[in-house]
C-alpha cells in the first residue's frame, strides 16, 4: 500500500466517522464577528481599542489625586469614591452590563445593544440625583495632609494626580521632564501628562462612538427615504447632500464650533455627528436603489407590512454591511476631527483632550516639547490606526467578493 | 384561536354566497415611459367566487402579472397608474378607493400574495420563523409565543417537516420546493380570503411543481379560499382551474368555466394555444405555433389587437376576396378586406372590421365570454362583466395498477 493510498483510505476513514452535517446557520454578525477575528492584524487593533476602553472607563482609579482610601483621625473614608461624577458612575454601570452580558451570552447582538441602551437611560435618572460629587475639589490637600500627618494612611492610585491637578501652587512643577513623580513630565499647567492622556482616552472613543452614531443615525433615515421613495425625494435630497457636501467639513466644523460659545463634549459630539452624515446617506441610498426592486421587499408589501418595518428591518438589514464598515472608519475620523479642534484651541474647553495636549506641547515656546507631543501623538495615531485595521477587516469579512486572494 | 367546527363554519358560509369574492370591472393601468404612455392592462374584467380557482392564462407580457399586482395596489406608482375601472372585494369595497393605511390591511390578511421566484422571495437574512411571525403578529394581534405555535401549524400544514427546527433556519438552507412552500405557509397563515398565485411554480422541477399544486388545491379544499392563478401552463390550468380567462394584449379575450374553454374555445387566440400544446398519442411533423408575435405595447395594431396573426380572419379575407363569404349568425360584418403585415413583414388581407374595430368581451353564449367580431351571435350578445359561480367536480383519484385515471 502506498503512502497516498494509506493517506487516503485515513481520509475516508475519517470522512466516515464524521458524517457530513451541514454547518449550523449562524446570523450575519456572528458570522463576521468570527471573520473578523480571524485576521491577525484586526486583532491588534482590537486589542489596542480594548486596552483604551479599559484606560477610559477606569481613568478616575487609575489616575486621581484623590486617595482609594484614607484614615483620618482614625476614620477611613474613600474620596476616590466619592469624587466620581455622574457621568463616571453611568459610565461603569455600563461596563458592568457589558461585561455580564459578555459572560451570560444569551442575547443576539442587538439585543444585547438594546439592553445596555435601556440600562443606561433608567439608571441615568437616579445616578444624576443621588451622584452629588463635592463642587470645590483641592488637589493637592491630600498629599500635604499625607505629608504633615493629619492623613495617617492612604492608598493612592497608581498615578497619583487628577488631570485637573495642575500644581498651580508650584510653578516649579510646569514643563517637567519625565521622572519617577511624573512618568511622562508634565505640561504647561504643570499637570501630569500621563494622566492626561489617560484621561483624554475617554474623550477620544466617546466623541468617536457618540459622533458617528449621530451622523449614522442620521445618514440612515434620510438614506433610507431617500433610496426607497425615489423620484422627487431623492432628487431634492440629493441636492442637499450636494451642497452639504461642497463645503470643506474641517471648514463647517470650526464655523459651527467658532459660533458655539458654551463647548462642553455633547456640543462637540453633536456637531462634529451633524457634519458627517453625508456618507452613509449615499450609501445607503445607493443600497435601497437595488435593495428595493427584490422579491422579499416586494413580498413584504404584498403581506401587508408598514413601510417603516419594511425599510428599517427589511431592507436595512440587508443594507448594512457598506454602513457597518464605513462606521468603524468615521469613529476614526471624528476622533481626527475632534484632536483637530482641540488642537485649533475651538474644542472642548477645560477637558483633558490629545488634541489639546498637542496644542500644550506647542504652547511651551519654541518648538514642541517632545515629552508632551508624542504621547497624545502616538495614541491619536494608534488609535485611528486600530480602527482602520478593524474596519478592514470587517469590510472582508462582510465582503467576501472584495477579499484579496492570496 | 378559533376552533375547527367554526371556521368549517364560516367555511360554508363563505362557499354558499352567491356575490363574487372579487370583482374586476373595465380596470384599465398605464405605464409612464419616457416613449409615452404603455397601457399593460385595458379595460380587463373577471370575478372570482369564494372557493373558486380563477387562472388567468396568456404569453408572457400579457398583462396578467400586472393584473395581479394592480389588485393588490403594488403597483410602482410612478412609473405606473392606473387610469380607470374598479377592483371591488367583498366587504371593503373598491380597492382602488382605500387609504394606503387599509390597503395595508388588505395585504396579507384578506388577499396573499406568492410570487414566482420562491429563491428570492425570502429575506435571507432573517430565519423563516422570524419572517412568518411578524405577518401573523401584525395582522393578528397575537403575542409572539402565540404567533410562533401560528406560524409552526402552518408550515406543518404545508407539509414541511420537523417544523419546530426549521422556523430556526435561513432560507439559504432550504430548495426552491422548500421555499415556496414556507411562502404558501406564510401567505395562508393569515387565513387570507384570496390568494393571488403569481405563476407560483415556473421555478421549480416538474415534480415538484404537481406537488406544490396539490398542495395548494388542498389547503383551498380545507380553506375555501379562492385562487387567482397566474400561469401560462395549459396544462397546469386544465388541473386546478374551474375558470379560465385567457389574456391577450392587456385583455381578457376569453372567459369561460374550464371544461367549455377546453372543449368549446370561441377565440380564435385560444383555439390557437390549444393547438400548439402537444397532445400525447397524436403524431405530428411539426407542432402548431400561432404565427408572428405579442404585439409589443408601445406599437399595438389598430382594432383586434390578435388580426395580425389571427387564422380565422384571414380564411375570412380569402373567402371574401372569392366571393363566398358566409359569416356566423348573428355577426355584422361588412364584406371588406384590408390589407395587413405580420411581425415578419408579410403582406395578406384581413377583414376590415378586425382592423378598424377593437372587439370588447360579450357573453357569446351562456357562461362563456370572448372578444371576437367572427363569432356566433357576437352582435346580439351582451357586453357584461363576466361572472362565472362554478366549481369543477372534485373527482377522486384512481389509482390502477399504476396507471393514474383522474
Amino acid at each position: 500500500m502506498s503512502i497516498e493510498q494509506a493517506e487516503s483510505s485515513q481520509m475516508l476513514a475519517a470522512a466516515a466517522a464524521e458524517p457530513a452535517m451541514p454547518p449550523p446557520a449562524r446570523s450575519l454578525i456572528r458570522q463576521a464577528y468570527h471573520d473578523t477575528l480571524a485576521s491577525v492584524l484586526a486583532r491588534i487593533g482590537l486589542a489596542w481599542l480594548f486596552m483604551l476602553a479599559f484606560f477610559a472607563v477606569f481613568a478616575p482609579f487609575l489616575a486621581d489625586s484623590h486617595p482609594y482610601v484614607m484614615k483620618v483621625n482614625g476614620r477611613w473614608s474613600s474620596p476616590a469614591l466619592i469624587h466620581l461624577t455622574p457621568a463616571d458612575v453611568l459610565l461603569l454601570i455600563a461596563t458592568a452590563t457589558v461585561v455580564v452580558l459578555a459572560i451570560w451570552r444569551r442575547l443576539s447582538f442587538l439585543r444585547s445593544l438594546g439592553l445596555i441602551a435601556a440600562v443606561v437611560v433608567v439608571a441615568a435618572a437616579p445616578v444624576y440625583l443621588l451622584v452629588r460629587p463635592p463642587v470645590n475639589v483641592d488637589y493637592s490637600q491630600y498629599r500635604d495632609d499625607l505629608a504633615s500627618g493629619k492623613i495617617q494612611k492612604a492608598i493612592f492610585a497608581p498615578v497619583p494626580y487628577s488631570p485637573r491637578d495642575r500644581l498651580r501652587d508650584q510653578p516649579e512643577a510646569r514643563l517637567e521632564k519625565p521622572s519617577r513623580r511624573h512618568w511622562l513630565g508634565t505640561d504647561t499647567n504643570g499637570a501630569d501628562v500621563f494622566s492626561l492622556l489617560l484621561h483624554a482616552s475617554r474623550i477620544a472613543l466617546s466623541i468617536g462612538f457618540i459622533a458617528t452614531s449621530i451622523s449614522v443615525v442620521i445618514g440612515v433615515l434620510v438614506g433610507a427615504v431617500m433610496g426607497y421613495y425615489v423620484g422627487t425625494v431623492d432628487l431634492l435630497g440629493m441636492r442637499a447632500i450636494e451642497i452639504f457636501e461642497a463645503i470643506p467639513q474641517l471648514f463647517l466644523l470650526i464655523t459651527i464650533t467658532a459660533l458655539i460659545q458654551d463647548r462642553n463634549i455633547y456640543v462637540m459630539m453633536a456637531v462634529i455627528g451633524a457634519t458627517s452624515w453625508t456618507g452613509y446617506a449615499r450609501f445607503l441610498r445607493a443600497e435601497f436603489f437595488t435593495i428595493r426592486k427584490l422579491d422579499y421587499v416586494q413580498a413584504a408589501v404584498a403581506a401587508g407590512l408598514p413601510t417603516r418595518i419594511i425599510l428599517f428591518r427589511h431592507m436595512l438589514a440587508n443594507a448594512l454591511t457598506p454602513i457597518l464598515v464605513s462606521t468603524t472608519f468615521g469613529v476614526a475620523s471624528a476622533i481626527l476631527y475632534e484632536s483637530i479642534l482641540s488642537f485649533l484651541g475651538i474644542g472642548l474647553v477645560d477637558e483633558a483632550s490629545w488634541g489639546a495636549m498637542l496644542q500644550q506641547a506647542r504652547a511651551g515656546g519654541a518648538g514642541f516639547v517632545l515629552w508632551i507631543a508624542i504621547p497624545p501623538g502616538a495614541a491619536i495615531f494608534l488609535t485611528v490606526f486600530a480602527y482602520n485595521l478593524v474596519g478592514e477587516a470587517l469590510r472582508d469579512a462582510l465582503d467576501p467578493k472584495l477579499r484579496k486572494r492570496d | 384561536m378559533r376552533s375547527i367546527p367554526s371556521f368549517a363554519k364560516e367555511i360554508e358560509t363563505r362557499m354558499a354566497q352567491k356575490q363574487p369574492l372579487l370583482e374586476i370591472k373595465n380596470l384599465s393601468v398605464g405605464f409612464d415611459t419616457n416613449r409615452g404612455l404603455i397601457r399593460p392592462v385595458r379595460e380587463v374584467s373577471l370575478s372570482v367566487y369564494p372557493g373558486q380557482t380563477v387562472a388567468l392564462v396568456g404569453e408572457s407580457g400579457c398583462g396578467k402579472s400586472v393584473t395581479a399586482l394592480s389588485i393588490l395596489r403594488l403597483i410602482p406608482q410612478p412609473p405606473g397608474r392606473v387610469l380607470g375601472g374598479q377592483i371591488n372585494f367583498e366587504g371593503r369595497g373598491n380597492l382602488l378607493d382605500l387609504s394606503e393605511k387599509e390597503m395595508r390591511s388588505v395585504r396579507g390578511k384578506d388577499i396573499a400574495m406568492i410570487f414566482q421566484e420562491p429563491m428570492t422571495s425570502l429575506n435571507p437574512v432573517y430565519t423563516i420563523g422570524d419572517q412568518i411571525v411578524e405577518a401573523v403578529t401584525l395582522h393578528q394581534g397575537v403575542s409572539t409565543r402565540k404567533a410562533y405555535e401560528i406560524a409552526e401549524e402552518s408550515l406543518n400544514d404545508v407539509g414541511i417537516s420537523d417544523p419546530h427546527r426549521r422556523l430556526r433556519e435561513y432560507p439559504h438552507q432550504m430548495s426552491g420546493g422548500m421555499r415556496q412552500r414556507v411562502m404558501i405557509a406564510m401567505a395562508l397563515s393569515c387565513k387570507p380570503k384570496l390568494l393571488i398565485a403569481d405563476e407560483p411554480t415556473t421555478a421549480l422541477d416538474v415534480t415538484i411543481q404537481a406537488q406544490i399544486l396539490e398542495l395548494l388545491r388542498k389547503l383551498q379544499r380545507e380553506r375555501g379560499m379562492s385562487i387567482l392563478l397566474i400561469t401560462h401552463d395549459l396544462g397546469v390550468v386544465a388541473e386546478n382551474a374551474d375558470v379560465v380567462g385567457v389574456m391577450y394584449a392587456s385583455r381578457v379575450v376569453e372567459f369561460a368555466t374550464v371544461e367549455d374553454l377546453f372543449d368549446h374555445p370561441q377565440h380564435p387566440y385560444t383555439e390557437g394555444l390549444f393547438k400548439s400544446v402537444p397532445k400525447l398519442g397524436s403524431r405530428a411533423e411539426r407542432l402548431e405555433t400561432i404565427p408572428g408575435m405579442v404585439p409589443n405595447p408601445m406599437r399595438f395594431p389598430a382594432g383586434c389587437k390578435f388580426h395580425p396573426r389571427c387564422h380565422r380572419t384571414r380564411a375570412c379575407a380569402v373567402a371574401v376576396e372569392s366571393g363566398q363569404a358566409i359569416f356566423p349568425a348573428g355577426t355584422n360584418i361588412p364584406k371588406e378586406i384590408a390589407a395587413a403585415t405580420d411581425s415578419e413583414g408579410q403582406r395578406f388581407s384581413v377583414l376590415k372590421k378586425c382592423a378598424t374595430d377593437e372587439p370588447t368581451l360579450r357573453e357569446v353564449k351562456p357562461q362563456h365570454w370572448s372578444a371576437c367580431h367572427v363569432t356566433e351571435n357576437f352582435e346580439q350578445s351582451p357586453a357584461s362583466v363576466p361572472q362565472l359561480d362554478h366549481r369543477r367536480e372534485v373527482v377522486p383519484m384512481i389509482v390502477d395498477e399504476g396507471t393514474i385515471t383522474v
